[in-house]
């Protein structure tokens, strides 16, 4: 942690003037918290270490001596009974698939709604607007006996659509949106209007390729959120190929027969995808979670 | 280095299962939703443990046997997440081809219309006539004049003791068999005399976050008092009070006389006082003889719950597992007679079923030699005759709401909590409360 | 539609953001508006999950019984109790996190993964971490508190008493992230020279905290609040899958009361009545902690 220094000053008024003088008892302060904070940091990475260090385990070794940390055998058996068993491989596919086009059904239709509430005029434009502000107080969550029932009266269940359909209406998607149109200038979509550009087209060629920072958020938004889902693909999905990866990660650990190293090794699967992804992406997914949450 | 090239291989394992094993086409069927190959036998049981075990052993019979058949056994955790997990399924027209069900769930299965009828003509088709099953499971497999299931086996609450034990309080006969425990005293009394050499308890029973096996030490001795609870589906309250109360009564002489502990749990808690000698006879299902016989070899004996009372025939509380069909949205996704075949290739296995501890419904395992010669399976054979199911209600059956309100009472009455007869008026105002509720059958 | 650009009537408009309007519109009104809908009629109804048809008027009777019922008040409890022993300390902790990180400028990045990382992870994995965490006898928790010098540790999940205390710990290992992230974005936004200023005034680094830090993160801690307290209201995950509201009854949230009561049990109608009833809860506590907020944000 050698990168770790103290803040620098963050006005160009004080970066000018001499830096103002730290105290011994000022310095013994940042000392005492950049340890406490190093101690926390590490206690939050024990689960997943821990997780870690029991998939590595042979069974038996941890039938011995359960709350140990290392083996002197590490294996990787435990994976490869999880991978040959051959499901979690269509858990991810089936992960992928919906979540990519949930993201994908929900970023086309929530921006293009949120284009007509930001820059057409149309006499119900309020009433429409609060009718879906009001969406925002709706918990999906609780809706999921009437979901169920219309999926099922249609005969979708245990499709990728079942999964896909009814995480689509995302509202605070429409928000975001509708706040970042709002403050792409009028001039803008006026010129190309005079020039005769359809509404569609503005959307399209205009408005579109200038939101870059909220697609990006919208689209790390309702992934992250959608492969997360799980009470929902849980009602929607039953046959164990179909599922998702965290309800077929809940199926693994309904077999309970199942030795502590390979559910651990299912964990750290499991776990692996969204956590690759964050190691490269840090910073933006944390702007698109946040940053969209913060709206 | 090996550990590196292992892990290559995993990783190379996952892209190619990925990309090649028939991904694509199973892709395009969870767009449409259609059923898969025709080859695909679907099965989804909740056993663990010792079952899980016997039931791997019967599966890789049946697929060698069948090499045709891509048999995908899924076990599941067992309770009321098992039920609704099926009941989801069903609805969602992707059940598998053929599921284990107790048949104590059977009533609300049918009555919901999950489950495809099974008819004569198929029972010949496969050698699976009524003649060939334990007469009351089949019975029991039943609804509404119709038949939705197969009986695997009985599976009932049964009395454990153990031998040395039992030797020392002199209760043993020149057979070395349990002597005559029959009758609310003389089941007390060698509960005493086991006390005396245990220096503890006399029997021990999971009566704390245990509630099936409190439902059926209550509804074993209920049973034999001849009351019974429902009628109408549930929806008819013919609860005998009186006769409640006697029941609760006589458990809470057990209690008050120290003979079972107040509060063993059902997470093993009530197993190991037998184990370690703490308690001579343990009240528990059958299907714990595995789990007993690991722990202390021979020196335990197993026989049928007493006969307490005698007011009835003897009874004692059972259920049975059996084969069901749920009901799929075609016969080309049903495989009925797939179902069928791979049913009747598992209860000619029933011998190795037997084993884990399950009285077979299959007639010609039971009355075969080489099953009289199971020790101490044979010994509780008959208690299959006795066979009590639970009430057909909706809110009734394993793992169930009943189970949960019943045993909320049973639990206090043995700690101490409740009396008797405040006991039998609680379980009365809660049987009303559930035969009250809308039906959703 | 020949006329002159930018005379075009709002006429033309209305049909152009109807079309617009129209694709979201169709899963709102499928998916959100038309279920809600739903949920509020079928609570008059004996509606079941396995007959089709919406059953038989009933009235009231739902209601009634939902009100009466000891397990709807009691999973109520369970669930704001849950909303308690999340919401604190996940509002506490990660706003000393973030103060704490905002001291260094740089490495934030490696406290920013520790904390957040876990927020990535779906609740499956967080189950299966803690249920082998807090395994009786083998796991993790118990032989820490084992080594302090416990002798009989408790039973973290299989406990009434501590079931739903472990299930918290979890839940705010898996979140806290969220917030440290928010509250860090806000703490950057506070210009250095305030706190430069503050100094100069000689206030001490702890009323430096109290009277200027904080009251700034007042619009932060709103939203956090608010998000973090429908977030708990809304509890299920990790309770079905690590103690499915067991031992007796003691974690069970209202959440997993509809769903046994609408999918195990089969009563639609009866569940659509719980759902009604705990989505007009959640929106009060909502608004009225809200107004709570907002009327000390103006004070302060």
């Amino acid at each position: 942690m050698a990168t770790l220094t103290p803040a620098a000053p963050r006005t160009t008024e004080a970066a000018t003037s001499p830096p103002r003088r730290h105290t011994d008892s000022d310095r013994l302060f940042n000392r005492v918290v950049l340890g406490v904070l190093i101690a926390l940091a590490l206690l939050w990475l024990v689960p997943i270490a821990w997780a870690t260090a029991t998939s590595l385990r042979p069974p038996n070794d941890i039938a011995t001596n359960p709350t140990s940390w290392v083996s002197d055998n590490p294996t990787l058996s435990s994976y490869q009974e999880i991978l040959s068993a051959g499901r979690i491989q269509y858990w991810y596919v089936n992960s992928l698939i919906t979540s990519s086009l949930t993201t994908l059904l929900a970023v086309c239709t929530t921006s293009l709604a949120a284009f007509a509430l930001s820059r057409l005029k149309f006499s119900f434009r309020r009433p429409v607007f609060l009718v879906i502000l009001a969406g925002v107080m709706i918990p999906p969550q609780l809706l999921m006996i009437p979901q169920f029932l219309t999926l099922q009266a249609t005969g979708m269940l245990n499709t990728y659509w079942a999964v896909i359909l009814p995480q689509v209406p995302n509202v605070v998607s429409v928000f975001v949106f509708k706040q970042f149109f709002d403050g792409i200038p009028v001039e803008l979509t006026d010129a190309a209007r005079a020039d005769g550009a359809s509404w569609l087209r503005i959307y399209w060629q205009i408005v579109m390729p200038l939101s870059r920072p909220a697609i990006s958020a919208v689209t790390i938004f309702v992934f992250v959120w959608s492969w997360n889902n799980f009470l929902w693909p849980l009602l929607a999905v039953t046959d164990p190929q179909m599922m998702t990866l965290p309800v077929g990660l809940n199926s693994v650990q309904d077999a309970f027969g199942l030795p502590q190293a390979q559910l651990m090794a299912s964990a750290v699967l499991g776990a692996l995808p969204l956590l690759t992804v964050f190691l490269f992406f840090q910073r933006r997914i944390v702007e698109g979670i946040a940053g969209t949450g913060l709206k | 280095m090996q550990g590196r090239r292992r892990f290559l291989g995993a990783a190379g394992s996952l892209a190619a299962a990925g990309a090649l094993s028939g991904c694509s086409t199973a892709v395009g069927q969870a767009f449409t939703g259609s059923a898969g190959p025709s080859s695909l036998l679907n099965f989804w049981h909740p056993f663990t443990g010792g079952d899980g075990a016997q039931l791997v052993g019967m599966q890789s019979g049946y697929r060698k046997r069948n090499p045709g058949t891509d048999l995908k056994s899924t076990t599941l955790v067992w309770g009321s997440p098992y039920y609704t997990k099926l009941t989801l399924a069903t609805l969602g027209q992707r059940p598998p081809q053929v599921a284990i069900t107790h048949v104590s769930r059977l009533p609300t299965l049918a009555a919901s219309g999950l489950l495809r009828e099974i008819s004569p003509s198929e029972l010949d088709q496969h050698g699976l006539t009524a003649g060939r099953f334990a007469k009351s499971a089949f019975r029991s497999a039943h609804h509404a004049g119709k038949l939705y299931a197969l009986p695997l086996d009985t599976h009932p609450f049964v009395l454990y003791y153990r031998t040395d034990i039992a030797k020392k309080a002199g209760l043993l006969d020149d057979k070395g068999q349990l002597t005559d425990v029959d009758g609310p005293d003389k089941f007390l009394d060698a509960m005493r005399a086991v006390k005396e050499v245990t220096g503890l308890w006399g029997a021990s029973i999971a009566t704390v976050k245990d509630p099936a096996t409190c439902w059926r030490f209550f509804w074993s001795l209920y049973r034999q008092l001849g009351a019974d609870l429902v009628t109408d589906g549930g929806r008819k309250v013919v609860m005998d009070r009186a006769a409640a109360e006697e029941a609760l009564a006589y458990i809470r002489r057990m209690a008050d006389q120290k003979l079972i502990p107040p509060g063993a749990d059902g997470d093993g808690g009530a197993i190991t006082l037998l184990t370690a000698g703490k308690a001579g006879f343990l009240m528990d299902g059958e299907w714990q003889l595995l789990a007993v016989q690991g722990a202390v070899k021979d020196k335990f004996d197993m026989r049928t719950f007493p006969r307490i009372f005698r007011d009835a025939p003897y009874a004692c509380a059972a259920d049975s597992h059996a084969f069901i069909l749920p009901k799929a949205p075609s016969e080309k996704a049903q495989r009925a007679d797939k179902a069928l075949e791979f049913a009747r290739s598992m209860l000619d296995a029933s011998l190795d079923w037997a084993k884990g501890g399950h009285i077979p419904a299959w007639q010609a395992t039971a009355r075969s030699s080489a099953y009289h010669h199971l020790e101490p399976q044979a010994h509780y054979a008959e208690a299959a005759d006795g066979a009590a199911y639970d009430p057909a209600a909706w809110y009734s059956g394993a793992d169930s709401n009943l189970y949960r309100r019943f045993s909320d009472v049973v639990s206090s009455v043995v700690g101490g909590h409740t009396r008797p007869g405040a006991g039998a008026a609680r379980m009365h105002a809660a049987l009303k409360d559930l035969a009250g509720m809308e039906a959703p059958i | 539609m020949s006329t002159a650009t930018g005379v075009r009537t709002t006429g033309g408009q209305r049909w152009t953001a109807s079309g617009m309007l129209l694709p979201f519109g169709i899963f709102y009104v499928l998916f959100l508006l038309g279920p809600l809908l739903y949920t509020a009629v079928a609570g008059f109804f004996n509606d079941s999950l396995v007959k089709s048809g919406p059953g038989e008027w009933v009235g009231t009777a739902n209601y009634a019984e939902a009100l009466g019922s000891p397990e709807f008040w009691s999973s109520l409890g369970h669930t704001l109790w849950f909303t308690v022993l999340t919401t604190v300390p996940l509002i506490l902790l990660s706003l000393t996190l973030a103060l704490m990180t905002d001291r260094f400028s740089r490495g934030k990045w490696f406290f920013r993964l520790a904390f957040f990382a876990p927020f990535m992870l779906p609740s499956s994995v967080i189950s299966l971490l803690f249920m082998w965490i807090y395994a009786d006898q083998i796991g993790l928790a118990q032989g820490v508190v084992t080594w302090f010098g416990v002798d009989a540790a408790p039973s973290w999940l299989g406990s009434p008493n501590w079931a739903m205390i472990s299930i918290a710990a979890a839940t705010v290992w898996w979140t806290v992230g969220f917030n440290f992230v928010i509250y860090l974005a806000a703490l950057q936004e506070i210009p250095r020279d305030v706190h430069e200023a503050a100094a100069i005034d000689g206030a001490g680094p702890w009323q430096r905290l109290r009277l200027v830090v904080i009251p700034m993160l007042g619009r932060a801690t709103t939203l956090v609040a608010v998000l973090q307290l429908v977030a708990s209201l809304k509890v299920f995950d990790q309770i079905y899958m690590m103690t499915n509201g067991g031992p007796d009854d003691a974690t069970r949230p209202s959440l997993l009361y509809i769903f046994q009561t609408g999918f195990t049990d089969g009563r639609a109608g009866y569940a659509s009545t719980v759902a009604l009833l705990l989505f007009v809860i959640i929106l009060l506590i909502s608004l009225v902690w809200f107004a709570l907020i907002r009327r000390t944000e103006k004070e302060g």
